[in-house]
């Protein structure tokens, strides 16, 4: 189960851990609409709301916008992705 | 009845596999399934996202949204179930 501490390699490595490991990197969130925002994350909640830095926003592929500091409701967010 | 496998016991038996993920609508994921919350968001490693088109388009590591997720398969995109 989700909630079994016994479970090291899961405990470890559950959502929240990797969000706090991503913390303030490089990152790619993609939306439902198949929008996407490269930047740096500065937070997330658990809604999956999350707020960037320095982002980029990509449609089919291509630069549309740059903005300096964005919040995205986390009803939209498809997956988030490292850059690495 | 008591030695009944829950649905999130399935899944958590998926942890370090790889696994095939079924979202609502065209989309699919593949990649080897790091770890889940309750509400079945999953962390993948080595992922390829596949949309209606056929267009394939590889991830090093997502925290994938649990929300639009219909159907889970043990096994990468395309394997037969063992």
């Amino acid at each position: 189960m989700a909630d079994n501490a016994s479970e090291p390699a899961a405990a470890s490595k559950d959502p929240s851990s990797f969000l706090s490991e991503i913390h303030g990197a490089p990152i790619t969130v993609k939306l439902n609409s198949g929008v996407e925002y490269k930047g740096e994350l500065q937070s997330v909640d658990g809604y999956m709301n999350i707020a960037l830095e320095n982002t980029e926003e990509y449609v089919n592929g291509q630069r549309k916008n740059r903005y300096g500091d964005v919040f995205i409701r986390g009803n939209n967010v498809l997956y988030i992705s490292a850059d690495k | 009845m008591a030695s009944q496998i829950l649905p999130l016991e399935l899944v958590d038996k998926c942890v370090g596999s790889k696994i095939w993920v079924v979202m609502k609508g065209e989309k699919e994921f593949s990649g080897t399934l790091v770890g889940f919350d309750d509400y079945v968001n999953m962390v993948l490693e080595d992922v390829t996202e596949y949309d209606g088109s056929g267009e394939q388009v590889k991830l090093k590591k997502i925290l994938l949204n649990g929300n639009n997720i219909c159907m889970l398969i043990p096994g990468g995109f395309g394997e037969e179930n063992s």
